[in-house]
């Protein structure tokens, strides 16, 4: 497809990226001219300098045979009328980022006024992943597949669980509809097999229904009780929408903001919430708020170094779940040295967020990914598929299919049933299909599959 | 740098220069002309070496500018090396210098040439030295990036490298569909230029052959007097026509397919360029209108054919231009330096570093005399950046450093100022002839050794733009 990002920020040149590779012609449209010499010298993509509302740059940047303009510029209003231009000059879909709350209230309008098809808000859908992350709070990452009736979990092996150094075959036995998908082990991704065994420090990716998969960190003695409360710092978006999203949960929350007027707007705003003024990078704050006491530390100000520090503080002080806002992308590493394991990007939950809706629009012309899910820092994907009647793979055991390699089905899903399959297992038509494979290698179902002998 | 992958993307265009032999084998086995098995000896040691170097599998891919120079300076050195063999197995050119510096005339598309007696080489080992020119107009590397799949998302830097133009711009986003829709547009003028000469009543091998000299602004051809051969009005116009569409930029015949007539036509270099072009004819028929019995369109028949020649830096002759006024002479080593398009196969400096030279001593007057002005350079309705400017400065600096260095170099050999100097500026633009001892009818025969590979390393150096081949002697290149 013909796609048109607009801005070259972290979130654009990532988008570029991941898109780029998938096989998609990009332009990249900026204002600046160091971000799209960075971007020309090593993507294959194409570069356009200038606004990207004006009309004259976007019928260069070959705006009527785009399948999609993606705007995600820092300003709110201009990528609302890049869309708007664009959508106007032949563009067929339009993604735009609007961030600002004042508009998410008057969105339905102004999506349809404005003709724009999807609409990313990176500070709500952060504050609904961190939403998720306080439900199970052993968790660094949780993503559902098949509408939210699988489940992929993240979490970090510890010294006491019960499933270390015992080669995965055995584990079976025990936790027969828990797999588990993949591990990280010192910086690399490798998808387990039978003979594999987890060690203490990996983080494990384990998947299953979802009662399985709360009965399996019962049975492993993971903490699930309900956070009681919580602790956040910074008065940003994200911390108003979460504000909003757990305010339902019972948690006893307290919000520090250092800047007076915010207190007084979020105090006014939201309900049942403790807003505190104050600095929380401050330790004498912290101390005096009892932070070793609350169940989260949630770290959301503006800067990654203040949201690093006190999240150190925290973890020094036995807090349980420390969860950091970071933009830089690829700081995670670092982060897990320091011993912090739950890190959100808006920025990363932005991409992530675009990239499934282009797939799954890919995808509407000739196979139906579902959901894409990048794990890690991007390295591997989940992708959710629909089988469909007629393929070549149907109703042939998986021990047959020539699988290809670096490639797991993961987990099938059949009348509401969530199977882990085996090689005896086979795919039927209509079933959901969870792959687990290196990003990038696969687009459509067919791909993991090497077809070639049973064309024959 | 990174030398595996420097070695295995060098070892790919070799084997691909290898594969292009194949071509001129086939016409000698048709004309039965004698010369297949020197070309297919060379086909051979080519395909072999290329495949050796390619069988170095890099470690990484990622490929820097630094990288992207190498390579594309070492390939052209190579596939000139082992473009010349043929002509040394045959013995027609029994010097292996002389083989390169043909060669590299070829590649190069100078169309300076050390042989003293064209007619007698056989057909075949003629058909390669001008596909050679067909070849290296559009860019070895650049054919290498259509036609072999995921070069890399980088390969954007050997495009640079090898294009000529200040700043390389994409017409599409990914560059192997870029170099695709390039030759595309080459390979379709190409074939119009030969059905025209075709229809002027040349036979098929001779209209692809001098189609090969034009496209690629080289101008080898397979008789001693050039163009002035067929002694025909039909194919001078043709031939000069022809010569001056392909000295345009090519993106331009990209936006004149897709209807989009504005940014096609407006462009300030091509009015620049026809400007030139058309003027310095007209200046030099006037000139030389004593010379074809004061008949304006004799004179402007010629005048056009060789200034078009001059200025697209092909090198093409219908008349010893050698033998004309002073002022016709002088204004054509002007064309010498000017040049075609950016973007185009022809050589030289090129129009719009001109135009751009022109507008920042227009700002920098305006400065004097306006100290607190704030003056940006523009183009086409963008501004220039400041860095492409200070670039094109550094470029007319070392294109002159160059000149000078070189002409220090040839002059030990003991010719005149005339035929030294010109010689210098025919090989760092590419054009071929010069005046004098060089001129239309001359050749580069008697030049010493050193000065051939020192004219050879010019033509390299123009051909490629400066920067690839200095690089090459920058020891921090080197490092890492």
């Amino acid at each position: 497809m013909n796609i048109i990002i607009v801005g070259n920020g972290k979130v654009g040149y990532a988008l570029a990226q991941y898109l780029s590779k998938d096989g998609h012609d990009i332009t990249i449209l900026d204002r600046s001219q160091p971000a799209l010499t960075r971007a020309s010298e090593t993507l294959d993509v194409m570069c356009v300098r200038g606004n990207g509302a004006n009309v004259k740059t976007l019928i260069e940047a070959g705006v009527e045979n785009a399948d999609v303009i993606i705007a995600v510029t820092g300003n709110d209003e201009l990528n609302m009328v890049c869309c708007l231009a664009a959508k106007q000059l032949g563009a067929k879909y339009s993604i735009a980022r609007i961030r600002d709350p004042e508009y998410t209230e008057s969105l339905v309008l102004l999506q349809k006024k404005l003709d724009i098809d999807q609409v990313i808000n990176p500070e709500r859908t952060t504050a609904q992943e961190i939403s998720r992350l306080l439900r199970f709070p052993f968790a660094i990452n949780i993503e559902s597949f098949a509408h939210g009736r699988v489940e992929m979990v993240e979490f970090r092996a510890e010294a006491k669980d019960p499933i270390l150094n015992t080669p995965l075959s055995r584990l079976h036995g025990r936790f027969p509809h828990v797999q588990f998908t993949a591990v990280q082990r010192s910086g690399t991704v490798f998808i387990p097999h039978g003979a594999s065994t987890l060690l203490e420090g990996d983080r494990v990716y384990a998947t299953g229904d979802r009662e399985s998969i709360t009965r399996f960190f019962k049975q492993m003695g993971k903490d699930t009780e309900r956070l009681k409360s919580a602790l956040l710092i910074g008065g940003g978006h994200i911390s108003y929408y979460l504000a909003k999203i757990i305010a339902g949960m019972g948690v006893y929350l307290r919000m520090i903001e250092i800047d007076e007027k915010k207190c007084l707007r979020l105090a006014d705003q939201l309900d049942g919430v403790m807003v505190i003024n104050a600095d929380g990078t401050d330790q004498e704050v912290l101390e005096s708020e009892n932070v070793s006491d609350c169940g989260a530390l949630i770290c959301l100000t503006n800067r990654d170094e203040e949201n690093l520090i006190t999240g150190l503080y925290g973890v020094r002080h036995g807090v349980k779940k420390v969860i950091v806002k970071v933009n830089r992308l690829n700081a995670t590493d670092v982060m897990e040295d320091l011993g912090i394991d739950c890190a959100v990007s808006p920025k990363l939950t932005t991409a992530n967020a675009i990239l499934r809706s282009v797939r799954a629009l890919n995808a509407s012309r000739n196979s139906v990914v579902e959901k894409v899910y990048y794990m890690l820092d991007g390295s591997v994907e989940a992708c959710e598929f629909t089988a469909l009647e007629g393929a070549p793979y149907l109703n042939i055991p998986l021990n047959q299919l020539n699988i290809r390699k670096g490639i797991l089905v993961s987990v099938l899903v059949r009348d509401r049933r969530t199977i882990i399959p085996f090689g005896s297992d086979h795919i039927e038509a209509g079933d959901t299909v969870i792959l687990v494979a290196k990003a990038g290698t696969v687009v459509n179902l067919e791909d993991a599959f090497d077809l070639t002998e049973i064309r024959k | 740098m990174n030398k595996r992958l420097t070695f295995h993307l060098i070892g790919n265009v070799l084997r691909m220069a290898g594969a292009l032999m194949a071509l001129p084998v086939l016409v000698s086995l048709i004309e039965r002309s004698g010369d297949t098995i020197p070309l297919l000896l060379s086909m051979l040691i080519a395909m072999a070496a290329g495949t050796l170097l390619a069988l170095i599998q890099p470690r990484r891919d990622t490929l820097r500018p630094r990288e992207g120079f190498a390579v594309v300076a070492f390939s052209w050195i190579l596939v000139s090396f082992f473009g010349g063999l043929p002509f040394y197995f045959s013995g027609y050119v029994p010097s292996l210098v002389d083989c390169f510096f043909e060669t590299v005339s070829g590649f190069t598309t100078t169309g300076a040439t050390i042989l003293t007696d064209v007619e007698a080489l056989p057909k075949g080992l003629l058909f390669w030295r001008s596909f050679t020119h067909w070849a290296g107009g559009m860019g070895v590397l650049v054919l290498s990036l259509a036609l072999i799949p995921k070069m890399g998302a980088r390969s954007i830097h050997l495009m640079r490298a090898e294009s000529p133009g200040p700043s390389t711009d994409k017409l599409v986003p990914r560059v192997a569909n870029n170099a695709k829709i390039l030759y595309g547009i080459y390979v379709g003028l190409s074939a119009l230029m030969v059905v025209a000469l075709l229809l002027c009543g040349l036979n098929l091998y001779d209209s692809v052959v001098h189609m090969f000299g034009a496209a690629g602004t080289g101008g080898f051809g397979t008789y001693a007097d050039s163009i002035a051969h067929f002694d025909s009005a039909a194919v001078d116009v043709v031939v000069g026509v022809f010569m001056a569409l392909f000295g345009v930029n090519f993106s331009l015949y990209y936006f004149l397919l897709k209807r989009n007539w504005k940014t096609a036509l407006g462009n300030s270099e091509l009015r620049w360029y026809w400007c030139i072009l058309l003027g310095a004819s007209a200046i030099v028929a006037v000139n030389i209108l004593p010379l074809y019995g004061r008949n304006f369109f004799t004179a402007l028949r010629y005048s056009f054919f060789q200034c078009s020649s001059i200025m697209t830096t092909t090198g093409y002759a219908t008349a010893d231009f050698d033998k004309w006024p002073q002022l016709s002479r002088s204004l054509l080593v002007v064309l010498m330096f000017i040049g075609a398009s950016a973007g185009s196969t022809g050589g030289g400096i090129k129009v719009i570093r001109l135009q751009l030279l022109l507008k920042s001593m227009v700002r920098d007057i305006r400065r004097t005399v306006h100290p607190k002005s704030v003056n940006t350079v523009k183009l086409d309705g963008h501004t220039v950046d400041e860095s492409i400017l200070s670039g094109v400065g550094g470029f007319f600096f070392a294109y002159i450093l160059v000149l000078l260095a070189s002409l220090l170099v040839v002059s030990l050999d003991g010719f005149t100022f005339e035929t030294n100097f010109t010689a210098v500026v025919a090989t760092l633009s590419n054009i071929g002839p010069g005046l004098g001892m060089v001129g239309p009818v001359g050749n580069y025969a008697a030049f010493s050794d050193v000065s051939k590979i020192v004219l050879s390393m010019c033509m390299l150096i123009g051909r490629l733009e400066i920067f690839p081949i200095l690089m090459l002697f920058a020891p921090s290149a080197w490092k890492h």
